[in-house]
């Protein structure tokens, strides 16, 4: 029995942005990998890559930069909502893998618009653009101002971002498209829109919401 | 070079170790450094500054502006300088210390490489293979002494390091390096660097006669240079760092690299144990829709 997808949960231009921000990543991660990991640095002979990765990386923060100036009420909202934490997020937390492995929905508390996984989630985006940023700035443009040693250190600032936000990407990708539960998530991503059913189930709090404003 | 049992036990172990966390490329390209085989004894007693050594790398290398340097402003390391003199004026004296990578045992350079186009070479020194670059300058941020050095374009970042090769293609056919061969007052001397520590260490004997500063560095420092030098002051006087060490850093680098690795794998891990069980629960529980037939298809 196909579910009526009707309730509107993102917008062409945030679907937009995100499909941009993933890509540019994406390829930040390969043409960083081979650099980051150890016997796969190959590929990066020549220099190429790093033209590739600096390429990537005016798209990734420009993306971001372009929506939050043409949208600016949507991306304060977004980081409203990822620096807002209650104790809402601890019962969360406490429910979770009960949740997450059993599908037991009894002691979830009702969530918002994102849940408190999605807002560790833009968290870690967050925290560690801003890592990647500093590091990444200083080892591009003031490689032969700042000392050697603070250099080093940007090196492994940047690997460490990197290792956080790859293995949130894993779990954030992982929950979208694969895990069982999660079976309007992708397609969400892609026209913007999910069933009443999913909407009161998986976030039930906006759902509540948005169905109030609606009458 | 004798190999005594314990050694070759724990060259094995060391390579096996190597080959078992790492995959196959790398744990080829990483063969630990020896700290024997061949190298060069430097002695800033004997030199009188003449640049020959600088005029012979830069001829036999083929790196362009040949010209004689200015003494009083000595060019730095650069890609088509490899070998240059830091001037120290010793009372009326000038003393100069040649200045070139120092081929070090425990290579920072060698354990950031991310392309492996650097490498340990079984004759003791770092060879250094340009094709593999990738001119992320890793090398020149984390070598003690600041030795390599890139020049690089501000926006695409391509660039290409270049440094010292011990004159590779002439060592291994049993010749000098062209600087060694060309020092005409044994400033530089090359030999097998077992002998030219004993020789290094027979000079400074002397010198202490007279100059209670004199020293040999570069025989334990980073694991032992390849490039040994008989100063008659402290190190710094002569640009070395007196205590040289493989920054922190390089080794956060190496554990962090494999903390990554761990991690990546447990999260997939985790996932196909949450795919497993979540999938499980979904047929046997309510949710809205199809799942309900489901379920009575299970009782």
């Amino acid at each position: 029995m196909a579910k009526a997808r009707i309730v509107e949960r993102f917008k062409t231009r945030t679907i937009w942005f995100h499909w941009i921000h993933t890509a540019s990543f994406l390829v930040l991660i390969v043409t960083g990998a081979i650099l980051f990991l150890p016997g796969i640095g190959a590929p990066a002979a020549g220099g190429m890559t790093r033209f590739i990765h600096r390429i990537a990386v005016v798209i990734f923060v420009a993306a971001p930069v372009i929506y939050s100036f043409f949208n600016p009420r949507m991306a304060l909202h977004f980081i409203k909502e990822t620096l807002t934490w209650g104790k809402a997020d601890l019962d969360w937390a406490m429910a979770a893998p009960l949740y997450y492995f059993g599908g037991a929905e009894e002691n979830m508390p009702p969530q918002g618009h994102v849940n408190t996984g999605q807002k560790m989630w833009q968290f870690i985006v967050i925290g560690t653009g801003i890592l990647f940023l500093i590091s990444g700035f200083i080892m591009w443009f003031l490689k032969d101002i700042v000392a050697t040693g603070l250099f080093q250190w940007c090196v492994i600032v940047h690997d460490v971002a990197f290792i956080l936000a790859f293995l949130m990407l894993l779990v954030h990708i992982y929950l979208g498209i694969i895990h069982p539960r999660m079976t309007e998530s992708l397609r969400s991503m892609w026209d913007g829109k999910i069933s009443k059913e999913y909407a009161s189930s998986h976030y039930g709090k906006w759902y509540d919401e948005i169905s109030a404003s609606e009458k | 070079m004798e190999l005594t049992r314990k050694d070759f036990l724990k060259a094995s172990a060391g390579a096996a170790g190597l080959l078992l966390l790492q995959p196959p490329a790398l744990a080829a390209a990483k063969e630990p450094q020896t700290q024997e085989g061949m190298a060069m004894l430097v002695d800033v007693t004997k030199c009188v500054s003449c640049w020959w050594c600088y005029a012979a790398c830069k001829e036999y290398n083929k790196l362009p502006e040949t010209v004689r340097p200015d003494p009083e402003q000595p060019p730095p390391l650069s890609p088509i300088v490899w070998t240059t003199l830091k001037p120290v004026k010793e009372g009326n004296e000038w003393h100069s210390r040649k200045q070139a990578c120092n081929h070090c045992t425990d290579a920072a350079c060698v354990e950031v490489c991310p392309t492996g186009a650097l490498s340990y070479n079984k004759l003791g020194f770092v060879q250094y293979d340009k094709e593999k670059c990738s001119g992320c300058g890793y090398c020149a941020e984390f070598c003690p002494f600041g030795v390599p050095q890139l020049e690089s374009n501000e926006i695409t970042g391509a660039a290409v390091m270049d440094k010292c090769t011990f004159c590779i293609d002439r060592v291994t056919n049993g010749e000098q390096p062209a600087c060694a061969a060309a020092c005409p007052t044994g400033a530089i001397k090359f030999g097998k660097r077992a002998d030219l520590v004993k020789e290094g260490k027979e000079r400074v004997a002397v010198l202490r006669k007279t100059n209670t500063s004199a020293m040999l560095y570069g025989e334990k420092e980073l694991g032992g240079l390849h490039i040994m030098y008989v100063l008659d002051d402290s190190p710094e006087v002569y640009g070395l760092p007196a205590e040289p060490e493989l920054p922190a850093a390089a080794t956060v680098r190496d554990i962090i690299q494999w903390v990554g690795v761990g991690a990546a794998i447990a999260v997939i891990a985790g996932f196909g144990i949450n795919y497993i069980i979540a999938r499980e629960a979904r047929m046997t529980s309510e949710l809205p829709g199809k799942e309900q037939i489901k379920w009575q298809k299970h009782e």
